[in-house]
């Protein structure tokens, strides 16, 4: 489970280190967005504070790609060098089958837009992973 | 104000139910920093030297900081700013958590409560609406209970910032507990909110937005900051052991302050350290505030033995020395057990255990007796005082009601000379750091406005202890050589660097590690997040001036209420006892007599402008500072003088 894509460069989660601090969250907002969101976030941490549970969720660019394959208009395509999912805006309906189909909670919603919001690993240098540097709860494999 | 601190205010009157949302004009950022700064000018204005802090016209300022909702690192803090019940003047209390984060998502820098509820409430606030809620369904109930309740009857996604029955019940060292286990702990806030009838205030901020002026430069200046943050020394031990990763190295240094600071070594001392609770097994998680990327903070529980099912937050450094060493426990299980009844109930440990190992000292002396304990055994390391009895504070029960007090009017209740071996000035206990063997810690202790702490001038770079905080020492002083925490040189030069930086830090809403700890933010640094995320232009300069005239407004609220230069002191122990583990270790005597200590603050106001009989900013000092109002309040009490 929870297997990223063999030979691309993508996010390894290791949810018993994360701290719940949301640095990660902040950073991918302000990067994609040029603002501080939460909900505008690829990558998102549920928290239960009283145990200290957290449990972050991106985009593993998974082999299965259960999202691109449950798209019902073919919106979805996988990039063919670097392996993020690419959304096509125009075919896009909003039906959000992406995000329920994904077995790993990697698809978020952008509300004000109604799009899906998936990992891009930054272009390939991704801003959480800098901000976790010491928890390690996100590290870019291979 | 389009940047990230655009002063939007929430006026809540709890007596009328009124609530109100006002922006605050400009100068509350460029003048006064915003957060912490900007909340002791809103203090200055509207509580006097007339009202007291239980009485419903005090008010509370929750602050967030300026940087709070962007990724600068450590920028999740917020503050709480009143009138203390504990030393009836000024007081900020800094914390972490997420709630900041929150509040400033949901589109407010600050929160100004006054009044008193007829019944108690709490407050919901959401980015589309703020409203009083009945909280009678958790009021009486602990900090979990509490949290569990407001969940249920709210959001899950709220963050919540509550007090425990300690709070209710007007203990002295009541907290405000913020996201379940970060404490604004000191000077007795909780009590204050308590006194309003106010039990929590809920935030939800998970669809809010903050925003940054120029954010190409803001992203280069968070980069900056984050890797010299990463690169210090030591920064990853922060990150595995948290702040008691040197409880054990304080105790070979005879400065770990153990049996009401009697002594400075302790035999256990290995078993409370941040080490111990890794290996050993009841560190369960490391815990970060919002946009921590050290995580210094603790999840912690016990599984088995009379104290299993115990879980909370924390310990850091100041629970485990003040519940361990300074009560004379090596047992973490126990220490753990006390840290977890003071988080749920609403408690600060410095002061709670301050108050405890005080009564043990009594007890050892026959001062007080069993019969005084209602059968309570208060031998040093007893496992009852910190347990039993510190829930008999919190519930103002038993021999616990007379500690729920305060150590300074706990002593007057004992009597005898027990006020001698209190260890507290001003009516705020001494938190833990052995002063005696840190002359800038003791010179900012003094003059701290909140009482003996380290949490408005954390002077650690004075021990020189790595090439980062010689380097600081050498641009405050111009030489490394003073970077040696038994000089009583440059002492003066040294604190006022660090209550400038502290002050700005506490308004950026950075945690205190990361310019006076770890040194990942200076001056120019501070000045440039200021500039880029807020738009208006901030040189070092101005920032140190921002947090000169902070600190010297905090200072003014205080000779309003009374404040002279004899109240520039210490606890009586501290000045007149040899700290007997210290002896023979450092050149001056360990102990912080009147007389250094009168040399240290005769070089601080001169260097500062402050009139040495007095203790007062000249008026030239305040005229230099835009701070002319605060000239004839002071220079002008006529007979209250």
């Amino acid at each position: 489970m929870r297997k990223g894509c063999e030979g691309m460069k993508h996010l390894k989660v290791i949810p018993e280190n994360c701290t719940g601090c949301l640095s990660c969250m902040l950073a991918c907002s302000f990067k994609h967005f040029k603002y501080f969101d939460l909900s505008k976030s690829r990558i998102s941490v549920s928290r239960d504070d009283e145990f200290a549970r957290f449990n972050p969720t991106v985009c593993i660019l998974c082999e299965d790609k259960y999202c691109v394959e449950s798209c019902p208009v073919g919106a979805l395509s996988v990039h063919p060098e670097k392996g993020y999912i690419l959304l096509d805006d125009e075919k896009c309906v909003s039906c959000k089958v992406c995000v329920s189909s994904c077995p790993y909670d990697g698809v978020k919603w952008d509300e004000d837009e109604g799009k899906p919001l998936f990992c891009d690993m930054c272009g390939g240098d991704p801003e959480c992973v800098k901000h976790c540097k010491f928890a390690e709860a996100l590290i870019v494999v291979p | 104000m389009d940047g990230s601190y655009k002063g939007r205010v929430i006026l809540i009157d709890l007596s009328s139910g009124s609530i109100k949302v006002e922006s605050l004009g400009e100068e509350y950022l460029t003048k006064y920093g915003g957060g912490r700064g900007a909340a002791a000018k809103i203090l200055w204005d509207e509580v006097d030297e007339t009202i007291e802090a239980m009485e419903p016209e005090n008010i509370m300022i929750f602050s967030t900081g300026v940087l709070t909702g962007t990724h600068a690192p450590m920028s999740g803090r917020s503050t709480v700013t009143s009138k203390s019940p504990a030393t009836g003047r000024y007081f900020k209390t800094s914390v972490g958590g997420h709630w900041g984060l929150a509040l400033k998502m949901a589109g407010y820098d600050h929160i100004v409560i006054e009044g008193k509820a007829d019944k108690p409430v709490y407050i919901y606030i959401t980015p589309e609406n703020v409203e009083i809620r009945d909280a009678s369904s958790c009021w009486g109930k602990g900090v979990k209970a509490t949290n569990r309740i407001i969940k249920n009857e709210t959001s899950p996604e709220v963050e919540i910032a509550c007090i425990g029955p300690a709070g209710e019940n007007g203990v002295k060292f009541a907290s405000i507990m913020f996201s379940y286990y970060n404490a604004a702990a000191r000077g007795g806030i909780g009590s204050v909110m308590g006194s309003k009838n106010l039990k929590a205030i809920a935030v939800v901020g998970d669809r809010g937005r903050v925003s940054v002026v120029d954010p190409e430069n803001f992203q280069k200046i968070v980069e900056r900051v984050r890797e010299e943050l990463y690169n210090d020394t030591d920064a990853y031990t922060l990150h595995l052991c948290g702040t008691g990763a040197t409880t054990d190295w304080l105790s070979d240094m005879s400065i770990l302050p153990s049996y009401n600071f009697k002594r400075g070594k302790f035999p256990g001392a290995y078993y409370l350290t941040g080490k111990y609770l890794r290996e050993a097994g009841y560190l369960k998680r490391k815990v970060g505030c919002a946009a921590c990327i050290y995580a210094c903070h603790r999840f912690t529980t016990v599984d088995e033995g009379p104290y299993a099912g115990t879980y909370s937050g924390g310990p850091e450094y100041e629970t485990l020395s003040s519940f361990g060493s300074g009560c004379g426990v090596s047992d973490i299980e126990l220490v753990l057990k006390a840290n977890e009844i003071s988080n749920d109930m609403g408690m600060d440990t410095i002061s709670a255990g301050a108050a405890i190992q005080w009564a043990m000292e009594c007890y050892e002396r026959g001062i007080i007796t069993k019969e005084d304990t209602g059968g309570i055994d208060l031998s040093w390391g007893s496992p009852e005082a910190l347990t039993t009895l510190l829930e008999q504070i919190a519930k103002k029960e038993g021999f616990g009601k007379i500690l729920a007090e305060g150590l300074k009017r706990a002593s007057e209740i004992v009597g005898k000379d027990s006020w001698k071996w209190a260890v507290e000035s001003r009516g705020l206990e001494h938190s833990r750091v052995e002063t005696r063997g840190a002359f800038g810690y003791a010179l900012a202790f003094a003059l701290n406005p909140r009482g003996p702490d380290h949490l408005h001038t954390e002077v650690l770079a004075e021990f020189g202890l790595k090439e980062e905080s010689r380097k600081v020492i050498k641009k405050i002083t111009g030489s490394e050589e003073y970077a040696k925490p038994y000089l009583i040189e440059k002492r003066a030069e040294i604190v006022k660097w660090h209550e400038e930086i502290y002050a700005v830090t506490d308004s950026a809403g950075l945690c205190a590690f990361t310019s006076t700890a770890s040194f990942g933010v200076d001056e120019e640094a501070l000045a440039k997040m200021y500039t880029y995320a807020t738009g208006y232009k901030f040189s070092p300069e101005t920032i140190m001036k921002i947090g000169r005239r902070t600190v010297t407004l905090e200072r003014c609220y205080n000779i309003r209420e009374g404040h002279t230069r004899k109240d520039d002191t210490l606890p009586w122990r501290i000045m007149n006892e040899v700290q007997e583990d210290l002896l023979d270790k450092q050149p001056e005597k360990p102990v912080v007599s009147q007389e250094v200590l009168n040399k240290m603050l005769d070089d601080y106001y001169e260097l500062v402008g402050w009139d040495k009989e007095t203790g007062w900013p000249r008026p030239d000092t305040l005229r230099e500072l835009g701070l002319d109002f605060c000239i004839d309040p002071i220079w002008k009490r006529g007979d209250k003088r």
